[in-house]
């Protein structure tokens, strides 16, 4: 599916915002992900997974940090130019647990997902939640709601974000989380530990994205799941987290 | 205008309608692309490869990209061949395209199994034998790396089936063509090549490779000049057909493979870039074949060698 590009910009440290036109023909659950082609034929060759920040009736919204060779490509990207896009892949964050205190914890690029949550929590749930995000530095901020925690102390709190809400944690609680795999397993293990809920969104390189390659798969307690397919959010008890 | 350019391809007692096939493991069982294009447009296509048992493949990091290529070391995770008959094959139910059945064993014993119990699936057209898999009874060396296993393995598949069995080869050889002339003399009705070429991707940051299992398998664009050089030399020492694969991924490529002696060829991973990428390339072998008034497809099979 190629679609037109509205806007393609710096919106902190390393990290843009690319706006895609809405081409009105899918409806997106938060969570979700498009797998991405940088350019033709032949380099790089496998498309990027990006979960949808945003969903509205204009556009698709992608936030994507600049870490290797295809985010930087993207960077180069006009306003105008088509874009090809496979999707929305994947499961989504569904089964809202309304009875519960909904908490969003992101962490980096990682709350991207997040946002788009967070909108659909409040406009079509009219459901209460709190959300909370962790970056190494203010700089690096692209979120304009919840509670920051910067590891360098540079705004709110001083340190991780798994710190900052451990206290917080009880069995009344249900967490969506999204961020770096070192912090989902923190995470998983601190929920063990409080007793509450989680859904979590993983990563993990992916040649396909639409289940047929199988090397996207994590340990699951009953086998290998894939993340493209079976994911990207899982229930935190789901996952094998010694092996991650 | 309507193209009357001739495609069909004839292979034992099967007509492809064209060329153009899919790679085993990159198309997973057929249903994953159902959404993507229509099945019918493909000469045919080739399943995952099945085992006797379900198997649970390898621990990740399973897959790594490459410049214009990937590593896998998937471990051939799959259902099994009773879960494919009873849960995959009825969803293939109305398709109107060849579907082959990869299979894979560790000992003949099992390959003979997969295909005895695959035997009376009509929906099944043919066989391809993976032979990139260890011999547990050779103390895990490759199948496909020893001309006599390879005989004996096809002999004894031949032996109970009367569906066309296409042997596919390791490139991970000293001469692919001695290979090739084993599996000609134990029957086989086609040899396809060429699997992936054994890599490895070292991660600086850990200091060791980037897959659990060490090495993986190239696949991709990167590889097809490997892959037509084989195919070439193959097409030079056997007389059954040869089908070719390894990074096809346009219409050009593809026609080299055909040109060095592809009777039909497989498109793999780039099915994982463009679903549909398998219409493009039938598309585009028509309108070559159009453009240089060449009837058949079959005039320019091996047409590089004269
Ligand atoms: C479901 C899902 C959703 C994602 N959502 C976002 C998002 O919203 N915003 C964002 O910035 N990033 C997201 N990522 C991570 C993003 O896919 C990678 O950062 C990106 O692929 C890196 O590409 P590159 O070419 O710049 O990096 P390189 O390191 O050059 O990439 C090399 C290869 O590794 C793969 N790769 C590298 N890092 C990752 C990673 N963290 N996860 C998966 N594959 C990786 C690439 O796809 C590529 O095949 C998501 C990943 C997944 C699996
Ligand atoms: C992820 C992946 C899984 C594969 N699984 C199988 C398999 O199960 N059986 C098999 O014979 N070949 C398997 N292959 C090899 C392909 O069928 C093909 O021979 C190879 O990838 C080269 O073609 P390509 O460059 O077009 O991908 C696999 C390849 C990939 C990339």
């Amino acid at each position: 599916m190629e679609l037109k590009i509205v806007e393609n910009r710096e919106i902190a440290k390393n990290t843009f915002s690319l706006k895609i036109e809405n081409p009105a023909l899918f409806d997106i659950k938060p969570g979700q992900f498009f797998m991405v082609r940088i350019n033709g034929f032949n380099y790089p060759l496998l498309r990027r997974p990006f979960s949808v920040a945003n969903f509205t009736g204009n556009y698709i919204e992608i936030i994507y940090r600049v870490v290797g060779e295809g985010t930087k490509i993207l960077t180069d990207k006009k306003v105008g130019e088509f874009i090809d896009l496979l999707g929305p892949l994947g499961n989504g964050f569904d089964e809202i647990a309304e009875n519960k205190k909904i908490m969003l914890v992101g962490g980096g690029i990682g709350a991207a997902p997040l946002i788009y949550l967070s909108s659909v929590l409040k406009n079509r749930h009219k459901t209460p939640y709190e959300a909370f995000f962790g970056f190494n530095s203010k700089d690096e901020i692209y979120v304009d709601f919840g509670s920051i925690a910067t590891m360098d102390g540079s705004s709110g709190f001083d340190g991780n974000v798994v710190d900052m809400i451990e206290d917080r944690l009880n069995e009344d609680t249900f967490i969506f989380a999204c961020g770096p795999t070192i912090m989902m397993k923190r995470l998983a293990y601190v929920c063990y530990d409080k007793g509450c809920g989680m859904k979590v969104s993983l990563e993990s390189r992916m040649a396909c994205g639409i289940g047929v390659c199988l090397g996207c798969v994590v340990e699951s307690q009953n086998g290998f799941k894939k993340v493209c397919e079976d994911g990207p959010v899982f229930d935190f008890r789901e996952i094998v987290w010694q092996a991650m | 205008m309507a193209s009357n350019v001739n495609l069909t391809v004839k292979l034992g007692n099967l007509i492809f309608k064209n060329p153009v096939l899919t790679a085993s493991g990159t198309f997973g069982y057929g249903v994953e692309y159902k959404k993507y294009m229509d099945l019918d447009k493909l000469g045919g296509f080739i399943v995952k490869g099945l085992s006797i048992v379900e198997k649970q493949g390898n621990k990740p990091p399973r897959i790594v990209e490459t410049p214009s290529g990937m590593l896998n070391a998937i471990g051939l995770q799959n259902v099994g061949v009773d879960r494919f008959i009873n849960e995959k094959l009825p969803k293939l139910k109305d398709v109107n395209s060849h579907i082959i059945a990869n299979i894979y064993g560790t000992s003949v014993d099992e390959f003979v199994g997969i295909v005895e119990k695959l035997e009376n699936e009509g929906l099944v057209s043919a066989y391809e034998v993976n032979v990139s898999c260890p011999n547990v009874a050779q103390g895990g060396a490759l199948f496909g790396k020893n001309p006599d296993n390879v005989f004996e393995l096809t002999s004894a598949v031949k032996n109970i089936t009367d569906k066309p069995v296409i042997v596919k080869l390791t490139p991970n050889v000293d001469d692919i063509s001695i290979i090739a002339l084993a599996a000609q003399d134990a029957k086989a009705d086609a040899v396809s090549l060429i699997n992936t070429i054994t890599g490895m991707v070292i991660d600086t940051k850990t200091k060791k490779p980037v897959l659990a299992n060490k090495t993986g398998g190239l696949s991709g664009p990167a590889i097809y000049p490997v892959g037509v050089r084989m195919v070439y030399e193959v097409y030079e020492k056997v007389k059954i057909p040869i089908i070719g694969v390894g990074g096809i991924y346009n219409s050009g490529v593809a026609l080299q493979y055909i040109m060095v002696g592809a009777s039909l060829i497989e498109v793999g991973t780039a099915n994982f870039i463009k679903p549909d990428i398998t219409v493009e390339i039938i598309e585009g072998i028509r309108r070559y074949l159009d453009e240089e008034n060449i009837n058949s497809i079959g005039d320019i099979v091996g047409i590089a060698h004269i």
